[in-house]
């Protein structure tokens, strides 16, 4: 088979002889460094595109994580930098960007949603299904109680104040979007889709 | 300035940008250090090496390439030809399309006659050396047509290393006439804006004004261009990139491995390691392309000097 320049290619040891190399006379080289690398191991890391989490700069990030997300194989982030191609950054981050490792390590950071019952000094780990439950009834009740339908020159309004929110850094444009609708619909007037410098 | 103070009236002077920059589509090579770095680099790279013969052999071809680079004259294209390929998205410079002029024999003449001043130079080399000038210029140009169009014959692989040092000094020295400002990137991301082939190696910069960027360096014509970083350099795609690399070493070397298409292609950090030459290192790391393949993954394109 004719040899290309171009061209997807597997190199093993057992090519080299055939190589340019081994044509030249150098094929025991190959051999040698077939027998080099036996004894060692590859390992993976995982290069990832995100955003940082704090404000509405919306710095572009490179996470790196151990693994290659195998299976049954637990990754861990090791490192966190810059996205040098990101437009809006060009790879640099402000001082809080650049601790970005620290808050994704911090033992006191929140993964799992929790709830302290009124009256009670302790937080206690529940299921999502009981926080949104618990979410849902609650902006319910208030909904019920504060929503203005018209005002007092009786225009329909459809305000609901006593309740705001406040989306992410990392939405992109449709989640935005989407969130943004979300909110209106419900009436919400005190909305915000990203954190501010 | 504290609060309630008047703030100063002066103009501001200083970047707006505080000099953080977009990098550079395109980094045209410059011949006179171009092969002089990678054969430096290899003559460090070969010491204590399990193929230190084969990398001594390869730091003396890059001499020969400094050597010849420095000798010929090339003259560049016409500027209205350039415009007419760039203008259709193509490289002005197309390895395959491009009418070759015959100063690249000269090249690999002056390549050859390098080895003969050496004091020793192995039965084989010297054989292939011997075959390459007793052949005529016809025969040079097929055999530089077979190497362009990647049709190289197995029992050429010798022959084809030499064809291929000289291209790559004819090829960079032709880059080099070109106008950085008149190149633009192709749709096809990994593929060379002046000639259309394929990068030997990705080099992830650590200083200058854009540090951290990804630059491919062409297999033929040493261009550098800017590619994204974490995307497949072959398929575009992102999903199910890995960067993997030998155990226990600096991770200056590294093999950007993708499960959409099952290729890779080598990353070298500048960061962990300055005196990386994108040429050399890839030559030498061989064992982890062995690694690699042993594991299933194809390499993106050859090392044109290193044909298999």
């Amino acid at each position: 088979m004719d040899l290309s320049r171009r061209g997807f290619i597997k190199l093993t040891g057992a090519g080299l002889a055939v190589s340019s190399m081994g044509a030249l006379g150098f094929g025991s080289a190959g051999t040698a460094l077939a027998a080099s690398v036996r004894p060692f191991k590859l390992t993976a890391a995982t290069e990832t595109r995100n955003t940082c989490t704090y404000c509405s700069v919306a710095c572009g990030i490179l996470i790196y994580s151990q693994g290659d997300r195998a299976k049954n194989v637990k990754s861990s982030v090791i490192h966190i930098e810059g996205d040098p191609d990101h437009p809006v950054n060009r790879g640099t981050l402000c001082p809080k960007g650049a601790g970005l490792l620290d808050i994704v390590r911090a033992p006191g950071r929140l993964t799992v949603p929790k709830y302290r019952a009124a009256g009670a000094t302790e937080w206690k780990e529940v299921s999502w299904d009981f926080a949104l439950d618990r979410i849902a009834t609650l902006m319910k009740q208030d909904r019920d109680a504060n929503f203005i339908a018209k005002n007092g020159a009786g225009a329909t309004v459809n305000r609901w104040n006593t309740t705001g929110m406040l989306a992410a850094s990392a939405a992109s444009n449709e989640a935005a979007y989407v969130t943004f609708k979300w909110a209106r619909a419900l009436g919400m007037v005190t909305f915000d889709n990203q954190a501010r410098v | 300035m504290r609060q309630g103070e008047v703030a100063p009236k002066a103009p501001w002077i200083g970047n707006p940008q505080g000099g953080v920059t977009a990098p550079a589509p395109i980094i045209l090579p410059d011949p006179s250090t171009r092969f002089a770095r990678t054969s430096g680099r290899l003559g460090v790279l070969a010491v204590d090496h399990p193929m230190a013969q084969w990398l001594e052999f390869l730091c003396e071809l890059s001499q020969a390439q400094h050597d010849a680079a420095d000798m010929i004259d090339v003259t560049g294209p016409d500027a209205d030809d350039v415009a007419t390929a760039t203008d259709a998205g193509m490289p002005p410079l197309a390895a395959d399309g491009h009418e070759r002029d015959i100063v690249w024999r000269e090249a690999l003449t002056l390549v050859l006659r390098h080895f003969d001043r050496l004091p020793e130079v192995p039965d084989l080399v010297a054989s292939v050396i011997d075959s390459l000038n007793e052949v005529d210029g016809d025969t040079l140009e097929y055999l530089a047509n077979d190497f362009l169009s990647g049709n190289v014959a197995p029992e050429d692989a010798g022959r084809a290393v030499f064809i291929a040092a000289a291209l790559q000094v004819y090829f960079t020295k032709l880059a080099a006439t070109l106008d950085e400002s008149q190149v633009h990137l192709l749709p096809e991301r990994g593929l060379c804006p002046c000639c259309g082939s394929t990068p030997v190696a990705g080099v992830i910069t650590a200083s200058g004004s854009t540090p951290g960027v990804r630059y491919l360096y062409c297999s033929l014509c040493s261009t550098a261009w800017n590619h994204v970083r974490a995307v497949c350099i072959t398929c575009g795609q992102s999903a199910h990139l890995s960067l993997k690399s030998v155990e226990g070493e600096n991770g200056a070397v590294q093999v950007e491995t993708c499960d959409d298409c099952h290729t890779y292609a080598k990353m070298l950090y500048v960061a962990k390691d300055p005196r990386l030459d994108p040429y050399a290192d890839d030559l030498a790391s061989l064992g982890l392309d062995l690694m690699v393949a042993e594991v299933g993954w194809l390499r993106h394109a050859p090392n044109p000097l290193l044909l298999a």
